[in-house]
């Protein structure tokens, strides 16, 4: 269904619905995806998921949620009467109500599609020619260490309605290209992911063009094989250097989740319920912005509620000035309503969430361009030094390659993954194992002293909060400097 | 119309009398999952929150494999057909037939054989998404009165039901129904406990469950004794399960084995390599009735059997569906759902509350952070473990935060590992000494 039968639909039902107050969420989303590994395609698949999900409210403000991935009026109908059953059972056992969406102004827009390319501009047939030739330019180079590629294209049309006649429509298109390299060395196997990620067939064009994941595909591999000879490195706290995408992490984990109005109440930087507005945070200097950006993999320009989505400043030099709320509980969490809203799928309850998360320092050390990984890493621990920045005793760590991070809102501890760790304080610059990167939020952020090199907002993930499966994005410097603090740890052997 | 009698419709005619000669299939494959599903939750004290509100969810949804007649594959993801989706048959194939690819092992398409009868469906769930659904709001009502009084608790109880059909080109033809139903609860998102399967809850189950959590609740209230190198390690049934989800699953992967991205190598299969400690034995078994993990047949159309993978601590065979069976040159194995349906057992495991009172210094992990970070194929780990709850001569006396850095691989196959049997868990209690630190 595209966007227009999607906007023909929801008037449809609103114009045959009785007198409830509902939200509407029709999602109509396409997939096509591929597989290869080692030279042969593992799969090629193509799929739809669009269906219709309503959250119903009693005049009182109790809710009850109702889906089906039908997408039509009869079924529609249904889905609506359920759910606005739903609403009236939860009334009686007592539920909470929340008058909040009742307030909300309402607003008819539609986005602009960010595409150069539609969807469908090459065929299936041609996709996997394009994909399958820059999956064998990587085994030309390095045909020992496995290889898997993987390509996907999503084009995600949303129309949100709701009964003060809101009408929001707009596309998510995605687009991501996945090399996964794995090595063995020493009886030991070590794997390593890149990707690069748009809007659109774009993507390949351009990997076709300047082979940039394939470049860093093969540097990863090679550092992979490092990690495999690697010795551990003892426990404990050291001064360290993350790249962006563990910048991203720390972002996104340490403190986007902490600040998001649904956990206001048990988070580490709420009080009594409310964000704590004012609190000195980190250094001066520190700032974290999140917000859609345009062509961005986490790309959204309307909450699953209906709201514009806001790019919200939430620390300014060092103070957190602002969270990430949605219309049901951001004032009570004491934030402005910035549109945070987002869900999986139709299917399910709209949770504040971020989009794009930056974490930035004013004062940025420049990091000019290199031709390869171990150019750039060597030029990191030159500047460093020349800028006084290095502490040549004991060790200095690059930590590289993001894999993944959580966190506890509550008690503020949070983890990450990297694939490896460099020590900068060596020129001979040794490899080590990776370990858990681990500590306290608040700790963790007032230990960034510095960025080295200009923003970079393409680390992509996926983030799993409530169970539900949303695209996650974000960056900083290319590098973050981060002073040596005793509640931020490296795992390891005993130190 | 229901999406498995359009399909099955669908691919017959175009497996006998294609319109369009390019179009003719040779063999099909399809499974079709048609579902209806319950939620109620409590967040932050509150019942059916805008965020947990009572919801109710439908779906009808599968997978098509498609071999043409000129050999190639195309696989689609398919739903629900509706007014506005139901694009003509012939419009649907050529898109199909659009995405086909290469893969001269993938066409095997298994003829029928006798399916097992496995209970995987309570009729007790079915009346509930029929409507008689008093039994979730009283269970969730429950839920919130017996709660500790400071709690801040978060909860969550779903019922499933539906029906599952397997079709194939060589005849095979099976449809069953099967339910689901799971509690999960937390205090102060610190301790949880919770229950799945495809029944509901008894009621000594349910009272089981409560009273361990609530037992580890109050032992969170009083900070316990730092650990020592020497302090045992206690992985609880729930981070087992996640261990064995993070480093198992994936190295046991036929494919992965295959393509070289796994812990281990088919010679390591092939000389029945000695991976694990020697009691130890390592199952697929999806004939056990009511478990999350059971089933009648795959949505391959395998019939459900029991798989041994490690017997003994000797690996006998990775995980293999059709395609992977091919290539290894043996039959598909049994498949785990997840963690689901898969059984690690020791032969000299004890009942954890005897092994328990036998630990004079220990430490309980009841949940690590960063598990989903770690190189399954290396098999070590580096986690944290904050709120674990500390042990002192045979008894749990309260909590301490810890980190723990060791290899997974290694804590299976040291002799020095114990194994406890849990009452309300299919997972072990796992006994290891390994890398621990205070936080």
């Amino acid at each position: 269904m595209n966007k227009d039968e999607l906007r023909e639909l929801m008037d449809q039902l609103f114009k045959e619905n009785g007198l409830e107050y509902i939200i509407v969420r029709l999602e109509s989303k396409r997939e096509w995806g591929m597989r290869l590994s080692n030279g042969k395609f593992e799969r090629v698949s193509s799929g739809w998921d669009s269906g219709i999900g309503v959250q119903a409210f009693t005049e009182e403000g109790v809710t009850g949620f109702a889906s089906s991935d039908v997408l039509g009026l009869e079924a529609g109908l249904k889905v609506i009467q359920r759910a606005v059953v739903l609403a009236e059972r939860n009334a009686k056992i007592g539920a909470e109500s929340n008058r909040m969406i009742f307030k909300t102004p309402q607003l008819v827009e539609e986005a602009v599609d960010p595409r150069v390319y539609p969807f469908e501009h090459f065929s299936l047939a041609q996709l996997q020619e394009l994909v399958l030739g820059l999956h064998q330019r990587l085994l030309k180079h390095n045909s020992e260490i496995a290889w898997q590629t993987s390509y996907r294209q999503v084009e995600d049309h949303w129309c949100i309605g709701r009964s003060d006649g809101t009408r929001v429509s707009f596309v998510i298109p995605r687009a991501v290209l996945m090399h996964q390299g794995t090595v063995r060395e020493n009886g030991r196997a070590q794997s390593t992911l890149v990707n690069r990620s748009g809007v659109d067939v774009e993507i390949l064009l351009k990997e076709k063009e300047d082979a940039i994941l394939e470049k860093k595909a093969l540097e990863r591999a090679e550092l992979a094989q490092e990690v495999c000879r690697a010795p551990q490195l003892p426990s404990g706290h050291y001064p360290l250097v993350i790249d962006y995408g563990l910048a991203k992490g720390l972002a996104h984990e340490a403190f986007g989740h902490a600040v998001e109005s649904d956990h206001i109440k048990e988070s580490v930087l709420g009080e009594n319920g409310k964000l704590r507005k004012g609190l000195k945070v980190a250094r001066s200097g520190v700032n974290i912005v999140d917000g859609p950006l345009l062509g961005d993999w986490a790309y959204q320009p309307y909450s699953a509620n209906g709201l514009k989505r806001e790019t919200v400043e939430i620390v300014k030099d060092g103070v957190l000035i602002a969270g990430l709320g949605d219309i049901f509980s951001a004032e009570e969490a004491g934030m402005e309503v910035t549109g945070a809203g987002r869900a999986e799928s139709y299917g399910y309850i709209p949770i504040p969430r971020m989009t794009n998360i930056r974490l930035l320092v004013d004062q940025e050390i420049p990091l000019p361009p290199t031709s390869t990984l171990k150019e750039e890493i060597q030029q990191v621990r030159e500047i460093l030094k020349e800028k006084g920045e290095l502490r040549e005793e004991g060790k200095h760590l690059l930590l590289f390659g993001y894999r993944g991070g959580q966190v506890n809102p509550k008690t503020g501890d949070f983890v990450f993954q990297c694939d490896g760790m460099i020590d900068l304080a060596d020129p001979s610059l040794p490899v080590y194992q990776p370990s858990i990167f681990s500590g306290k939020i608040i700790s963790a952020l007032q230990a960034i002293r510095g960025g080295l090199g200009q923003g970079c907002y393409d680390a992509i993930g996926t983030c799993g909060k409530s169970g539900q499966a949303v695209p996650s994005s974000g960056g900083s410097h290319r590098y973050l400097l981060l002073e040596q603090d005793e509640q931020v740890s490296l795992g390891g052997e005993q130190g | 119309m229901k999406l498995i009698a359009h399909l099955e419709d669908l691919l017959y005619k175009a497996q006998t009398s294609p319109a369009d000669q390019k179009l003719r299939i040779r063999d099909w494959r399809v499974v079709v999952h048609e579902s209806q599903l319950i939620s109620l939750g409590i967040k932050d004290n509150a019942p059916g929150s805008v965020y947990t509100p009572p919801g109710y969810r439908q779906r009808e949804s599968g997978e098509v494999l498609i071999v043409w007649e000129d050999g190639r594959l195309s696989q689609a993801r398919v739903q629900a057909v509706s007014e506005r989706n139901d694009q003509s048959g012939e419009e649907q194939l050529r898109q199909w037939y659009q995405a086909a690819y290469e893969d001269p092992d993938g066409r095997e398409i298994p003829a029928p054989e006798a399916i097992p009868l496995v209970a995987v469906e309570d009729r007790a769930v079915q009346k509930v998404l029929a409507g008689d659904d008093e039994i979730l709001f009283a269970q969730l009502s429950r839920l919130l009165k017996d709660r500790p009084e400071q709690a801040e608790m978060q909860a969550e109880i779903q019922a499933a039901w539906g029906y599952r059909h397997v079709r194939n080109s060589k005849g095979l033809a099976v449809t069953y129904q099967e339910s689901e139903y799971a509690l999960s609860f937390s205090f102060d998102s610190i301790v949880g406990g919770g229950f799945a399967k495809r029944r509901l809850i008894r009621e000594e189950e349910w009272v089981k469950t409560w009273q361990q959590t609530l037992e580890y609740y109050q032992a969170m209230q009083q900070e316990a004794a730092q650990v020592t190198p020497q302090t045992t390690v206690v992985f609880s049934p729930g981070v087992a399960d996640a261990f064995i989800g993070q480093f198992i699953v994936p190295n046991f992967i036929g494919q992965s084995i295959l393509e070289g991205q796994s812990a281990y190598r088919v010679e390591h299969f092939e000389k029945q390599e000695h991976v694990f400690n020697e009691g130890l034995t390592l199952i697929i078994d999806p004939l056990r009735p009511f478990e999350l993990g059971s089933y009648l047949v795959t949505s391959e159309g395998v019939a459900a059997d029991r798989t041994v993978l490690v017997q003994d601590g000797v690996l006998k065979t990775p995980i293999l569906r059709v395609k992977d069976a091919r290539r290894w040159g043996t039959r598909p194995t049994a498949l785990p759902l997840g963690t689901s349906g898969l059984y690690l057992k020791h032969a000299q495991e004890g009942l954890w509350p005897e092994v328990l009172q036998e630990i004079e210094d220990g430490i309980l992990i009841l949940s690590v952070l960063g598990m989903h970070t770690q190189n399954s194929a290396a098999g070590y780990y580096s986690l944290s473990a904050p709120q674990s709850l500390r042990i002192q001569k045979g008894k749990i006396v309260g909590k301490t935060d810890v980190k723990l850095s060791g290899n997974f691989f290694n804590d299976l196959k040291s002799p020095e590992t114990r194994f406890a049997k849990s009452e309300l868990s299919t997972k072990p209690y796992i006994l290891v000494k390994t890398g621990l630190q205070t936080l």
